[in-house]
C-alpha cells in the first residue's frame, strides 16, 4: 500500500513501535552508525549513509556460539548461546544496503543454515531510505543491478518528499508496521505520486559514477588470475581490514576459544569479523600462505566479489555503496580497478 | 538435517597410538561418541575436532564407514590446536561436530583397478577409501598402494602395513637410503614411475604433501592417466567447515564444503591457490 | 615556494639515469579530494605528480614493503628507490635508520620542505566547504591556503585548515636528503604539545570515560597500526600466529606463542591493543597522525602517541627522528636518565 506521513509525525511512528527493538542511524561526533534506539523522539533520518553497515545487527561483529566449562563432576558440558529474538525493526536503510542482505543471506543459507544470522534475520522488519541524491560521490549501485529506488531487500521504502515522507508497504511485515499506526498516515495525492515520480527520475541521473560494460568482467576476470595488474594496482595498499569491513556484502569470519578460567575450564567460542586482506587470514599452520602477498589479496577480493561469487550466486557480490572507495586510506578504487580490468590487454 | 552444525557432540577417546614420534610427531586417535548417534559419513569427508578452550582443526576421518564402532584420525602435530590434540590421553573428552564436505565416488570406480599413492600423513585421508574398497572387494578390481615417507620412522600405520600386504600389492620407499631398507628409496613421484600402474581401467587416489601430489600427478599423466582418473585432496585452511567464513575459499569453491574431494580435470580448472 | 616542475624535474632526472627502481610520489586520485600514493619507473610518468597542500600521506610507509619484496626475490634488484618526503616523513625514515632496518643506500630522498605551512585536515575542510566541491587547494606566496571551487577562490590563513600536527611541527622540511627543494624554513611552535592540554585538563574519571567511549567505537580494522612506518614488527604482539615461521619451527613453539588478546572487538581487549601500540612506539613515533587520519570511526588514537612523545622529552629529553647515527631511546640510556623507580 502507498501511504505518506508528516515528517514531524515520524517520531511519533517509532514511539508507536515500541514493542519491537529499533534501529536507527545515530550521529556521534559528525559520523553516522546504526544504533539501538532508547529514545524515540531523537530519530533522525536526515543524513547520507553510515560508516558500518547495518550487516552488523544482523551478523555482528562478535557473536559467541556457546560456552563451555567443566565445573562440576559431570565433566566437560557445552551450552548453545542463541541471540534473543524480540522482533526488531531497523529504519533508515539505504537500497544498497538492504541490497546487500539479500546477498548475504545467500551465504547464510542454504545448507547449514546459519541459525545465529537467521534468529536474528527472521525477525528483523527493513525501512529503506531512498537516495534522492547520491549519499556519498562515489555511489555506483546502477552498475551492480542496484538503483536508488531498489525495493530488493526491504519491507517498506520512505521517499523524503520535502515536509513528508513517501511510504510504500513491500512486505506482508512492512503493511503491518504501518497498520500499527494507522492514525499517522494518509493517502497520497495526486502531486505526492508526481513529485514522488519526479525525484524517481533525477535520482538516476545523479549517480555520476559507474563501470561501463561490467557484464564484460566476470568472463574477463577468469583469465586474468596471473594479470600483472594485480601487482601494480595492490602496491599502495596498506593492508588494513577497511575496505572489507565496512563493505556491507563482506561476510568472511573467525572462530575463536575465549578462555574465562583455566582450571576449572570455563569460556566461551566466538565469531568474529574476519578479513580477506589480512595476511594471516588464509596461512597454514605449517607457515604455507596460498595468498602471501598484497596482490594475490587484491586478486581474491575483486575476483570473489566479481567472478566467483557471480558465478556460484548469479549475482555481483557488490552493492555499489562506494564505501570502500571514499574510506580506503590510500585512495584504491575498485571502479578504476574494474575499468582496468575490462580493459586489459586491450 | 541438524538445527545448529556449529555445536559439536562430544565423545571420548578409546585409543591413542604414536605413529610417528620426533620432530614432526604424527598420532592416531580412535574416538567414540558418548551417545549412541549414528555419525554417518561417507569416505573422503573430514569432521571438525573441538579442544575446548584451544579451539577446532578439520582432520579427514580415516576410518572406513563400514566399521561402526569408532571414528579414527591421524593428526599432525603443527601448531595450537593439534599441539594440544596431541596431548589429550585415553578417556579425554572432545568435541566433534560433522561431517563435512564431498566423498570419494565409489560409483564411478565399480570394476576398475584402484591405485593408492600417498606420502606422509596422506596415508590417513587414503586409509578410508582403501579400507572401505577392501570391504567390498569384489566390486573393484586389482588394489594397490604405492606410499612413501622420508624416512622408515615417518611412515604411518606401520604394523597394519604389514598385514595390508598379505591382501594387496604394497609397495614402500623413503626419500633418502638407511640401512636394512630394501625397497625403493626415492621420492613417491619417482616410484611411481618406476612401478608404472597401467592407467587401462584404473583409478588413481594420491594424498600428500602438495609438491608430492604435483609431482605424482605428472608422472602418471605421463604414464598415461586421463585427469579424470586422478583423484585427490586438498588441504586448506577452514574455520567454519560448511562454506560461509570464507577461509578455505578456491575459485567458487569452499574446500570445506565442495571438496576435499577433488578429480584432476575439476582441481586443474580452479585457480592455483592452495 | 615549491615549484612542481622542478619536482617533475629531479623525480625525472632520477629515473632517466636508471638511479632508482622507482619513484614513490603522490598523484591525483580517481575520488575525491586526496591523492592516492603513485609508484612511477618512467621518466615520463613523472607528469602524474602533484604536490600541495593534500599531500599528507607519509609515503615512508612503502620501504617496508619494499624490504619484504627484497627479501622474498631471489635476484632482487639492488637499487635504491626514489621517495618524495616532507619534514615529518623524512623523521620517519630517520628512525627506521636507526633501527637498521632499511640502509641509508636503500632509498634516494627528494625531500620537500612544507615552508611554515604544511597539510590540510580533510575534516577541517569538510566542516568549512561542506558540500562543495572543493577544486583545487594551493599555498600562496604569504602561506595563506587558496582554495578554489566552483564558486571561486576563498583565501584563508593556513592554521585555520591545517592538520593539529603541522601546528605542532617540529621539521618543517626534511631533516635528510639527497636534494631538497623549497626554503629551509623554521617554524618553532610555541607550544609543541599544546594539542594535549584538553584532554590533559580532564580529570582522571573524566579521561577514563573518555577513553571508554571512543575505544568502545574501534572495530579493529587496524588501520592504525598497518599505515604506520614504525609497525613493522613480524610478530606483532597483537596477532595470534607469528608471520616469521620456517619449515623449522617446532609446534610447540607456535603453540606457546602467547595470545595477549582477544580478536574480539570488545573495550577490554580494545584497550589492550591501542595502549601496547602506543607503547611499543614510545620515543619512535615522529607524529605523522597518520594513525588518528586513517580510522574510519575517528578515534583521536593520536592523542595517546603525543602524550608518550611529551614523556619521552620531559623524562629523557629525546626527539624521534632527528639523527640517523643517535641510538633509539628504548636501546640506550643516559647517566642523567631519572632513576626514581629504583628504590
Amino acid at each position: 500500500m502507498e501511504k505518506v506521513l508528516a515528517k514531524k509525525s515520524f517520531p511519533q511512528w517509532v514511539k508507536i513501535l515500541s514493542s519491537y527493538k529499533i534501529f536507527a542511524p545515530v550521529e556521534k561526533e559528525n559520523l553516522w552508525n546504526y544504533e539501538l534506539i532508547e529514545n524515540p523522539e531523537k530519530v533522525n533520518l536526515d543524513y547520507l549513509n553510515t560508516v558500518l553497515s547495518p550487516k552488523k545487527i544482523i551478523f555482528p561483529q562478535r557473536e559467541i556460539y556457546l560456552e563451555f566449562s567443566a565445573e562440576n563432576e559431570d565433566g566437560l558440558k557445552v551450552e548453545e548461546v542463541l541471540p534473543d529474538e524480540k522482533p526488531s525493526v531497523i529504519f533508515g536503510v539505504r537500497p544498497c544496503d538492504a541490497k546487500s542482505l539479500t546477498l548475504t543471506d545467500k551465504v547464510f543459507g542454504g545448507d547449514f543454515e546459519d541459525i545465529y544470522y537467521w534468529s536474528r534475520r527472521k525477525q528483523m522488519a527493513l525501512v529503506g531510505l531512498s537516495c534522492s541524491t547520491p549519499p556519498s560521490p562515489n555511489c555506483f549501485c546502477l552498475t551492480v543491478d542496484g538503483s536508488p529506488f531498489s525495493k530488493d531487500g526491504l519491507d517498506v521504502i520512505m521517499t523524503d518528499l520535502g515536509d513528508k515522507y513517501f511510504i510504500e508497504t513491500l512486505t506482508k511485515k512492512g503493511e503491518q508496521l504501518v497498520s500499527t499506526a494507522k492514525a499517522l498516515f494518509k493517502t497520497p495525492t495526486e502531486k505526492d505520486k508526481k513529485d514522488l515520480l519526479k525525484i524517481q527520475q533525477e535520482a538516476k541521473k545523479l549517480i555520476k559514477r559507474q563501470v561501463e560494460s561490467i557484464k564484460k568482467i566476470p568472463p574477463k576476470l577468469k583469465e586474468m588470475f596471473d594479470a600483472s595488474l594485480w601487482d601494480e594496482e595492490s602496491m599502495s595498499c596498506i593492508r588494513c581490514g577497511i575496505c572489507t569491513y565496512l563493505c556491507p556484502t563482506c561476510h568472511c569470519f573467525d572462530i575463536n576459544d575465549e578462555v574465562d578460567s583455566h582450571s576449572p575450564l570455563k569460556g566461551k567460542r566466538i565469531r568474529t569479523w574476519d578479513n580477506c586482506q589480512f595476511p594471516d587470514f588464509t596461512m597454514h599452520s605449517s607457515g604455507h600462505n596460498p595468498r602471501p602477498d598484497k596482490a594475490s589479496r587484491l586478486r581474491q577480493r575483486i575476483m570473489h566479489k566479481f567472478q566467483y561469487f557471480v558465478e556460484r550466486y548469479k549475482n555481483y557480490q557488490c552493492t555499489g555503496c562506494g564505501r570502500c572507495i571514499s574510506q580506503c586510506p590510500v585512495g584504491i578504487d575498485i571502479i578504476e580497478v574494474l575499468d582496468k580490468v575490462r580493459d586489459y590487454g586491450a | 538435517m541438524e538445527r545448529n552444525t556449529y555445536i559439536p557432540k562430544l565423545a571420548k577417546i578409546t585409543h591413542v597410538k604414536e605413529e610417528v614420534s620426533g620432530a614432526r610427531p604424527i598420532k592416531t586417535f580412535r574416538i567414540e561418541f558418548q551417545e549412541k548417534n549414528g555419525f554417518s559419513f561417507k569416505c573422503g569427508q573430514c569432521a571438525m575436532l573441538s579442544v575446548f578452550g584451544k579451539g577446532e582443526s578439520m582432520i579427514s576421518i580415516s576410518s572406513s564407514p563400514l566399521i561402526n564402532d569408532y571414528l579414527q584420525f591421524s593428526i599432525l602435530k603443527m601448531g595450537r590446536v593439534t599441539s594440544s590434540l596431541h596431548d589429550l590421553q585415553v578417556g579425554d573428552t572432545i568435541g566433534i561436530r560433522g561431517p563435512y564436505g564431498n566423498s570419494f565416488p565409489f560409483e564411478k570406480w565399480k570394476g576398475k583397478n584402484l591405485i593408492f599413492i600417498g606420502g606422509g600423513i596422506g596415508l590417513a585421508p587414503i586409509w578410508s577409501v582403501l579400507h572401505t574398497a577392501l570391504g567390498k572387494k569384489e566390486d573393484y578390481g586389482d588394489l594397490m598402494l604405492i606410499y612413501g615417507a622420508r624416512t622408515s620412522k615417518d611412515l604411518v600405520f606401520k604394523e597394519e602395513l604389514e598385514e595390508l600386504r598379505k591382501k594387496i600389492k604394497v609397495h614402500l620407499s623413503v626419500d633418502v637410503e638407511e640401512p636394512d631398507w630394501k625397497e625403493f628409496v626415492g621420492f613417491v613421484p619417482l616410484n611411481v614411475l618406476e612401478i608404472k600402474p597401467s592407467p587401462k581401467n584404473a583409478i588413481a587416489v594420491t594424498c600428500g604433501p602438495p609438491i608430492m601430489i604435483k609431482f605424482v600427478i605428472q608422472n602418471l599423466e605421463a604414464l598415461g592417466f586421463k585427469d579424470d582418473q586422478i583423484y585427490t585432496t586438498v588441504e586448506n585452511k577452514m574455520k567454519c567447515g560448511i562454506g560461509k567464513c570464507g577461509r578455505c575459499n578456491i575459485g567458487m569453491h569452499y574446500v570445506c564444503k565442495d571438496g576435499p574431494v577433488y578429480s584432476w580435470a575439476e582441481l586443474k580448472n580452479l585457480p592455483q591457490e592452495y | 615556494m615549491v615549484n612542481l616542475e622542478d619536482l617533475k624535474k629531479e623525480a625525472s632526472a632520477v629515473l632517466k639515469d636508471e638511479k632508482v627502481k622507482y619513484v614513490i610520489g603522490y598523484q591525483k586520485s580517481s575520488n575525491g579530494l586526496m591523492p592516492a600514493p603513485v609508484f612511477i619507473n618512467k621518466p615520463e610518468d613523472v607528469e602524474k605528480l602533484i604536490w600541495n597542500p593534500t599531500c599528507i600521506h607519509n609515503l615512508t610507509r612503502f620501504l617496508t614493503d619494499e624490504r619484504q619484496r627484497k627479501i622474498k626475490e631471489k635476484h632482487p634488484d639492488e637499487r635504491p628507490v626514489g621517495l618524495i618526503v616532507k619534514g615529518c616523513d623524512s623523521r620517519a625514515l630517520v628512525v627506521l635508520l636507526q633501527e637498521k632496518l632499511i640502509s641509508r643506500e636503500d632509498v634516494y630522498i627528494i625531500g620537500v620542505s612544507c615552508e611554515n605551512a604544511g597539510v590540510v585536515d580533510e575534516k577541517k575542510l569538510a566542516k568549512k566547504f561542506k558540500d562543495k566541491k572543493i577544486e583545487r587547494i594551493e599555498f600562496d606566496e604569504k602561506d595563506n591556503i587558496v582554495v578554489t571551487t566552483k564558486d571561486g577562490k576563498t583565501k584563508m590563513a593556513a592554521s585555520e585548515i591545517l592538520a593539529e600536527r603541522c601546528l605542532e611541527c617540529k621539521a618543517n622540511f626534511p631533516v635528510i636528503y639527497d636534494v631538497l627543494l623549497g626554503e629551509k624554513t623554521k617554524r618553532q611552535p610555541e607550544n609543541p604539545f599544546q594539542s594535549l592540554e584538553k584532554i590533559e585538563s580532564l580529570s582522571e574519571k573524566e579521561r577514563w570515560d573518555f577513553w571508554k567511549e571512543q575505544l568502545s567505537k574501534c572495530i579493529r580494522c587496524y588501520a592504525c597500526r598497518s599505515v604506520c612506518p614504525m609497525c613493522y614488527c613480524d610478530e606483532c604482539v597483537v596477532d595470534t600466529i607469528n608471520f616469521a615461521v620456517t619449515a623449522d619451527t617446532t609446534a610447540e613453539e607456535k603453540a606457546q606463542k602467547i595470545k595477549w588478546l582477544e580478536k574480539s572487538p570488545v573495550l577490554s581487549e580494545n584497550f589492550v591493543y591501542h595502549f601496547i601500540r602506543a607503547i611499543h612506539l614510545a620515543g619512535r613515533c615522529i607524529d605523522c597522525a597518520e594513525c588518528e587520519r586513517v580510522c574510519p570511526l575517528d578515534i583521536p588514537i593520536r592523542f595517546l602517541n603525543k602524550k608518550l612523545e611529551k614523556a619521552a622529552k620531559e623524562l629523557f629529553d629525546y626527539d624521534a627522528g632527528f639523527d640517523p647515527d643517535h641510538p633509539s631511546l628504548v636501546a640506550s640510556f643516559r647517566d642523567e636518565d631519572p632513576e626514581d623507580f629504583i628504590r
